[in-house]
């Protein structure tokens, strides 16, 4: 490859192609400044004309008073029992239903699939109602399992698993077979291992899903005690809207992205491309 | 008896057996997932089918639903004024953030497939709202719009401009929610993009240029054409979750002022839980669903296409 030579116009490409990604990152990086700062800011400052843009002593009290405010630390709690939960049960559901139809013949499994394809399909409000009846049959209204349970299983998950044991060599499941490996050990000691970079993109995404979900809370949740963190920042918002608590308002957002912001932190690479490989195989 | 038959015979049966078997484990992998999809996916579709023929308030026993025929659908389509109005806004809403978030999002990609340095960098920044919960962003936002002390209008003082009313105002309530959506999102639809940019063979660009095609030229000749299956992909894909949009418009306006911003599923949302309208909302869901079947068709159609 031939050095690039500099000329004005390969200057001046590169001079606007620069300036526009900063003006593109300013314009995506500013809310978050502006609402790390105010989570710091008294509310004078907040609301101070011309702008502060930062506390001139940080205001970390603030985080505590988000405490008053809100049982803030009890939905943390309750968020990451719900997400921690909901995702092992999609990781379990998704890779046994997957090895399932990847690596076994029986009569009806097309049929079958194509149902799990079909339910792929249903977007969730279309059966909110049905499956918020059914919660409140079994008496899981504002209960961990309410939350917890109708998320178990995606046809996503499935859908992804499947299409990755797909391309597992049938030889070495053949071989442990012949060594008289049971079948369930077969699934636990050699499949699940060959498939985790599946598997670890399937988790990111129901971890960041599940955490940032609102609706279905939102309907099944009904005491202060059961709320997730979405749901508190929501009371948060209705507890009082005068622009007094702007600076808790903004402390409550700060700690609800923040263990997100960490996962993708380390695992940028891992994200963006379970992103991509989930995107582009529809 | 010659042995070779006895020999086939019993590795036959053994075969058989075998398969048997796992045809069996095969089942019992799959069982528990179906079943759950069953209960909790499939048999509440036809429930909501069943319940929108149905008047309903959730606490009549099922059984006992008084029938309605379609009058819930005749209801909606022809005398609900909030029905029609909250179906445009939805549709407003989808056009309107499926357009920006598609151009930014592909222009962003575009930029970041040049030699630019520090990709990684950039990608992660444009990224980073995408992962971060709706419920937090509207809140942040709601603030960011806030009419007396918002960043905005303090920016605008700054230039010397007036100060905009942003959410609180009929006609810019919506292009601002869509804003917000759009800065949300765009950072996903880039990394599908970028995916798609990448996989164009650079050889086509080194030929383009060698037959004199500048820049331009070769964006309308090769990235555009070779670039359409992701295009039409990330288009449906959005287009799917904007007519589905709850979260934003649930805490930056509540629908308002005067419900300009009301979607379809935050009007199912008050229809279902606030007025116990079961029927009718299980109806509008119907409806919505016809328009996001149809267009899930023709993605299917498309991926179809492409493979």
């Amino acid at each position: 490859m031939s050095p690039r030579r500099l000329t004005l116009g390969g200057l001046l490409r590169l001079l606007l192609v620069y300036s526009l990604l900063t003006v593109g990152a300013v314009v995506m990086l500013l809310p978050f400044a502006w609402m790390v700062s105010a989570s710091l800011m008294t509310p004078r400052e907040v609301m101070a004309r011309p702008l502060v843009w930062v506390p001139s002593v940080p205001q970390v009290g603030n985080f505590g008073a988000l405490l008053q405010a809100v049982p803030f630390g009890r939905a943390y709690l309750n968020s990451l029992v719900v997400t921690l939960t909901v995702m092992a049960g999609i990781l379990l559901t998704s890779s046994l239903s997957g090895y399932g139809f990847a690596k076994f013949q029986f009569p009806g499994r097309d049929v079958l699939f194509l149902v799990v394809l079909a339910t792929l399909m249903i977007p969730p409000f279309l059966i909110l109602i049905p499956v918020f009846y059914l919660v409140r049959q079994l008496g899981w209204v504002d209960t961990y399992p309410g939350l917890i349970v109708p998320n178990l299983v995606t046809a996503f998950g499935i859908f992804l698993l499947r299409q990755y044991m797909l391309s597992l060599p049938d030889e070495l499941l053949d071989a442990a077979r012949i060594d008289g490996a049971p079948e369930f050990t077969i699934y636990w000691r050699i499949v699940l291992p060959l498939v985790g970079p599946a598997l670890g993109a399937l988790a990111i995404l129901a971890f960041v899903y599940h955490w940032n979900s609102f609706l279905w809370p939102l309907i099944v949740v009904r005491s202060p005690g059961m709320m997730t963190v979405p749901l508190a920042l929501n009371s948060l918002r209705i507890y009082a809207s005068s622009p007094e608590v702007i600076n808790l308002q903004m402390a409550g957002a700060t700690a609800a992205i923040l263990p997100v912001l960490l996962i993708f932190a380390l695992l940028q690479r891992w994200f963006v491309q379970g992103i991509a490989l989930t995107g582009l195989k529809g | 008896m010659t042995p070779a038959p006895i020999i086939l015979q019993t590795l036959i049966r053994a075969r058989r057996r075998r398969l048997g078997a796992r045809a069996l484990a095969g089942y019992a992998f799959v069982a528990p997932s179906l079943l759950f999809l069953l209960i909790f996916a499939l048999g509440p579709l036809l429930f909501t089918f069943y319940v929108s023929l149905h008047e309903w308030n959730m606490l009549t026993p099922v059984t006992a639903m008084p029938f309605r025929g379609l009058e819930n659908y005749r209801y909606l389509l022809f005398e609900d004024p909030l029905f029609r109005q909250t179906f445009l806004n939805t549709l407003a809403f989808a056009l309107g953030n499926v357009t920006l978030s598609t151009v930014f999002g592909l222009g962003v990609a575009l930029l970041l497939n040049t030699r630019v340095a520090g990709r990684t960098i950039w990608r992660a920044i444009y990224f980073l709202p995408y992962v971060t919960s709706s419920v937090a962003v509207a809140i942040v936002w709601a603030n960011l719009y806030h009419p007396s002390y918002g960043l905005l209008n303090g920016l605008l003082e700054l230039l010397q401009q007036p100060p905009q009313r942003f959410l609180a105002s009929l006609e810019q309530a919506m292009p601002s929610v869509i804003a917000v959506a759009v800065w949300h999102s765009v950072g996903y639809y880039m990394v599908l993009f970028l995916a798609g940019l990448q996989s164009i063979p650079a050889e086509l660009y080194e030929a383009a240029r060698v037959d004199g095609a500048d820049p331009w030229r070769s964006f309308w000749l090769i990235t555009l054409p070779l670039l359409r299956p992701t295009l039409l992909f990330v288009i449906v894909i959005n287009t799917l979750a904007s007519l589905q949009v709850f979260d934003l418009v649930f805490i930056l306006t509540n629908g308002g002022p005067v419900n300009a911003t009301t979607t379809l599923v935050l009007h199912m949302y008050r229809t279902a839980f606030e007025f116990t309208r079961m029927g009718r909302a299980t109806a509008m869901a119907m409806l919505l669903f016809v328009v996001v079947f149809a267009i899930t068709l023709i993605q299917l159609h498309l991926l179809r296409e492409r493979e």
